[in-house]
């Protein structure tokens, strides 16, 4: 017994939780307990003769009714109130033939005591540490219908409405997200591969047991993960123990593409993607990205898993709060894309965001990332043994692959399964976040038991992401609800993808028609002539009729379009499926010419098109121009802010030839890197005779400091020089010329005041000539040109006229 | 404490601290530097004296195989490639999974778009043109020289079928500076030789 005790002992003292009951007994209530099922009237039939017979007929009681789907059919006990029952009445009770005995109610309190278990406690900028893996930026750093289901658009998440526990215990995420209902069901991600991209696994990790193949594409000889990151990504997904993951029957291959120092190449990832073809993976997870949307055979090679029905789950990066930096693949119409939110449905901080930009200047980005789900403090499998917590979109991104590999086994005919059909799946199914626009949160986050319901109620169909075109929608449809459509402006474009779930490759049927509803508007449809790997591009452009020149209010209608596939089971024969758009806008009067701002587009250039130097020198983590100089992504702060003071701001995404100036009070110009065309400066020219203003933001362009931020990419292994200077100064001097003005290629930053604005000025050139007659406003800064400190890359740099010195921190 | 202090103000003390880290420095760089390059070569160079253990199985000539399902290229956005070397339209394909070959536009072993070096520009016709029979002496050549990077794949593949999926797809032999095409136009091979640079 001693012994007995001991084991006990240290049975409790081994789970890291104490569980601690408080009982009440709940007065007056009784449950009377009888010695077979009754029907309800029986059961109060018997108690009522048992309470008569107590005595005095003084006895005040009612049988409490409990309301549940149990109360149609006989019970065995009935729950019965009893004011100031007496022992003996109790006893009488219990004398009745069919009842067995009589206790009071019980009230009971759990709490859960927890013991944190001894890990060595991760502080907040550890974890911040491993999302925030950050090699030079070109190779692939970490960090990385009728479908739905009639309920409305808005769904509840239990936010504001219920109470929630606000202790900040780490969650369990495959059970928050239900995965334990499938579970039951039987569905534990048996008979799927999936593949893991990244730092590898540790031969015999107790967690997995069904790892089938480990391979290593780096030049370093191992497979073993160095790092804990792959260990962890794998466990999100496949452990079968302690942080359980999602589907822990499901084959395992991992794929070592990251060394011990997280450096990668392209040519690796190819070489490891044919495999991955070539063993028929069916979930691949990506938890990596980078901005360069034009790494070619990167890019082709991720079309051609999704054409292989290999379904890709990427993260879309790590870059955020500010707009404009979504990652490559995982910015790909083929590919589910995934953001991460805290446990209190949150955005992230972290999670990138924001239009993609492969479409600028001329076109408009699409919507991203796909869904959203947990990507902060998720615990999983730890390097050797148990279990660690983590954050980023690398961990939100195996979140989604753990579920998607899960619902795949759920699947009878497996034929139903393929890159479009589960990405139609899980966002018809996500739930909206309440409070965020769709650039931030997709279509909401995941939610894995409706996903499950609509994958196995699937029919093969084509369906359109975003669903529908409300352009009312505040804040969802953010920035199209921010500023209403008038005659006259420019066309607004909605950039919707096509998900085609019954084929690889499909095509649009015809011309899709604008039945004549909400004639108000004009709508232009443009569409990719392929819809190829599982997906295409439809985009619409929407601009007021001249009609409705002077109209105010909402016009509606709807596009209709028609997607056909070859069949499969039909020799020439094609599955086709009709989608319907509907959309919502809202027209204004067209607003005076002096409310009405022009935003030049064309002019800005950003990476990966070329290398263009960061605007601001002293800021150290971000060497290139990436964010896509849009007024929705990184400028998004200057668009509210115009907007807010009754600014309309439109967008020129052609050469200034291609507007009409008379329609506008201002030409804005901002960090502009592209060169002028000869016609495009004698027509501004004329432009601003005829009244429109220029407002330029000239940035800066030193050759000193160019030919220093010149670097030797380890990717590509080339030396990559700078396309131009934060700005293109020069061809802006051609621009301005003809006007008397000119910028210097000096560098000044420091603090200035205007009116009541402190303001900061960071990196910028000064004015080398203007007319005498002019205004200009100056202030004394510091000048950089002069010696100065400022960061070049990582290197603390001192700029002196024609020389800069940095100092270089020798690594050995 | 004081002695010690005044050692270290010497000049020759200086001196040879100064040589010794200048010493240390230079050789655990260019040590570095030497293991990236071994290191970077190590996918690029092909090894004639290690050959890579691989298993396929070619059927030469008559097969007396009864083909009533074919195995097919899947990928493609209209042409697709049966096992039996037909490249036929999407719409020609029979619901077995072979090409319909009495469609006008199949054929069989057609190495359409590919130049002499093995490179094609659509990747249905290499596979098509790497499943004639007399492309094996060839590819039998490849399997016994490839490089030890490519193990993994190459010892994977059972069959000419999948080997010529396989070896048709773009690889690290594709590209040049990692992110670029070496030949953007035929960049699909089936021969030894990675594809010709384009001049710039």
């Amino acid at each position: 017994p001693a012994l007995r005790s001991l084991f006990l002992f240290m049975h409790i003292m081994r789970n890291v939780v104490l569980k601690l009951y408080i009982i009440l007994c709940v007065f007056p209530e009784y449950i009377v307990g009888f010695t077979g099922y009754f029907s309800a009237k029986a059961r109060s039939l018997y108690i009522s003769s048992a309470l008569r017979s107590a005595g005095d007929g003084t006895l005040e009681w009612h049988i409490v009714p409990r309301e549940n789907p149990a109360s149609d059919f006989p019970s065995d006990f009935e729950l019965v109130h009893i004011r100031q029952a007496s022992p003996s009445s109790l006893l009488t009770l219990e004398d009745h033939p069919y009842i067995k005995r009589v206790t009071p109610q019980r009230k009971v309190f759990r709490s859960l005591k927890y013991i944190p278990s001894p890990e060595p406690a991760a502080p907040c900028n550890a974890t911040r540490g491993t999302q925030k893996w950050q090699s030079w930026q070109s190779s692939r750093p970490f960090r990385r219908t009728s479908l739905s289901l009639g309920s409305g658009f808005w769904h509840a998440t239990g936010r504001h409405s219920s109470r929630r526990l606000l202790r900040a215990i780490p969650r369990h995420v495959a059970q928050i997200l239900q995965a334990d209902v499938l579970w039951q069901m039987g569905h534990t991600g048996s008979g799927v591969k999936v593949a893991v991209f990244d730092t590898g696994l540790s031969e015999k990790h107790p967690h997995f047991k069904n790892v089938k193949e480990r391979t290593n594409w780096t030049n370093e000889k191992t497979l073993d993960d160095g790092l804990g990151h792959g260990t962890f990504v794998a466990g999100v997904i496949a452990s079968m123990r302690e942080c359980q993951g999602f589907a822990p029957d499901s084959e395992l291959h991992i794929f070592r593409v990251f060394t011990n120092n997280q450096v990668s190449y392209t040519s690796w990832f190819l070489d490891a993607f044919n495999y991955a073809i070539l063993k028929k993976i069916d979930v691949l997870n990506l938890s990596i990205g980078g901005p360069d949307f034009m790494d070619h055979p990167f890019v082709d090679k991720v079309w051609e898993l999704t054409a292989n029905r290999v379904i890709m789950v990427s993260a879309i990066g790590n870059d955020g709060p500010l707009y404009g930096t979504l990652n490559n693949p995982a910015d790909q119409m083929d590919v589910i894309g995934v953001g991460g939110i805290d446990f209190e449905d949150n955005i992230a901080r972290f999670s990138s965001r924001g239009m993609t930009t492969w479409e600028l200047p001329g076109g408009y980005g699409r919507v991203k990332p796909d869904i959203v789900t947990y990507g902060s403090g998720v615990r999983g499998s730890g390097m050797k043994e148990g279990c660690r917590s983590l954050s980023g979109t690398s961990v939100a991104s195996p979140v989604v692959a753990g579920a998607v590999t899960l619902l795949a086994s759920t699947v009878l005919n497996r034929e139903l399964v393929n890159p479009a059909s589960m990405k139609q799946a899980l966002i018809a199914s996500a739930r909206r976040l309440p409070g965020v626009n769709m650039f931030e949160q997709g279509h909401g986050k995941l939610d894995l038991i409706r996903a499950y319901q609509i994958l196995n109620s699937y029919r093969p169909q084509a369906s359109l992401s975003p669903s529908y075109i409300d352009l009312t929608e505040c804040p969802y449809m953010w920035p199209y609800c921010s500023q209403p459509i008038y005659y006259g402006g420019m066309p607004t474009i909605v950039n919707v993808t096509i998900l085609n779930g019954m084929g690889v490759t499909g095509r649009i049927v015809d011309k899709p028609y604008l039945p004549q509803n909400g004639d108000h508007i004009d709508v232009a449809i443009s569409y990719s002539p392929v819809l190829w790997p599982w997906a295409g591009y439809l985009a619409v452009s929407i601009s007021v009729a001249k009609k409705a020149a002077s109209w105010e209010g909402i016009a509606q209608g709807h596009v209709m379009v028609t997607v056909a596939s070859p069949a499969e089971n039909d020799v020439g024969g094609e599955l086709t499926s009709t989608v319907k758009l509907p959309i919502k806008v809202k027209i204004v009067p067209t607003p005076p010419r002096s409310k009405r701002v022009l935003w030049d587009q064309y002019h800005n250039l950003r990476y990966p098109p070329g290398y263009f130097p960061r605007d601001n020198l002293r800021m150290k983590n971000d060497p290139l121009d990436w964010n896509g100089d849009h007024i929705h992504t990184n400028f998004r702060d200057m668009y509210q802010h115009l907007r807010s003071m009754g600014y309309f701001v439109e967008v020129l995404g052609a050469p200034i030839t291609c507007f009409d100036a008379s329609q506008y009070g201002t030409l804005l110009m901002v960090d502009s890197e592209e060169e002028y065309f000869p016609e495009e400066i004698t027509k501004l020219r004329r432009d601003i005779d005829n009244g429109l203003s220029l407002i330029i933001f000239s940035d800066w362009y030193n050759t000193s400091v160019m030919r220093k931020v010149k670097f030797y990419d380890e990717n590509t292994r080339q030396w990559w020089m700078p396309d131009t200077g934060g700005a293109n100064i020069p061809a802006l001097n051609d621009l301005i010329s003809v006007w008397g003005m000119a910028f210097s290629d000096g560098l000044y930053e420091g603090d200035f005041t205007l009116a009541d604005h402190d303001m900061y000025y960071a990196s910028g050139c000064s004015i080398a000539r203007f007319p005498e007659d002019g205004i200009v406003i100056a202030k004394n800064l510091k000048d950089q040109g002069a010696g100065a400190w400022f960061n070049v890359g990582q290197q603390p740099c001192w700029l002196t006229g024609n020389f800069l010195i940095c100092v270089s921190l020798v690594q050995i | 404490m004081m002695v010690l202090r005044r050692l270290l103000r010497k000049r020759w003390v200086l001196g040879v601290v100064f040589g010794l880290s200048l010493i240390y420095f230079l050789t655990s760089t260019l040590k570095q530097e030497e293991r990236t390059i071994r290191d970077r070569t190590l996918l690029e160079v092909r090894d004639s004296d290690h050959r890579i253990p691989w298993k396929v199985r070619f059927n030469l000539g008559n097969s007396s195989r009864q083909i009533t399902q074919c195995r097919n290229s899947i990928q493609g956005k209209t042409l697709l490639t049966d096992e039996l070397g037909y490249v036929c339209e999407r719409k020609d394909l029979l619901i077995n999974g072979c090409c319909n070959v009495n469609a006008p536009s199949t054929r069989q072993y057609i190495c359409k778009s590919c130049l002499a070096n093995g490179c094609c520009s659509i990747y249905e016709y290499c596979v098509s043109c790497c499943l004639q029979p007399d492309k094996q002496p060839l590819l039998e050549r490849f399997l016994n020289r490839a490089a030890e990077g490519f193990q993994n794949l190459f010892t994977a593949v059972e069959d000419h079928f999948e080997l010529c999926l396989a070896k048709c797809r773009t690889s690290s032999q594709s590209v040049q500076h990692e992110n670029t095409y070496r030949n953007p136009q035929a960049k699909y091979c089936y021969g030894e030789s990675p594809p010709e640079l384009l001049p710039v």
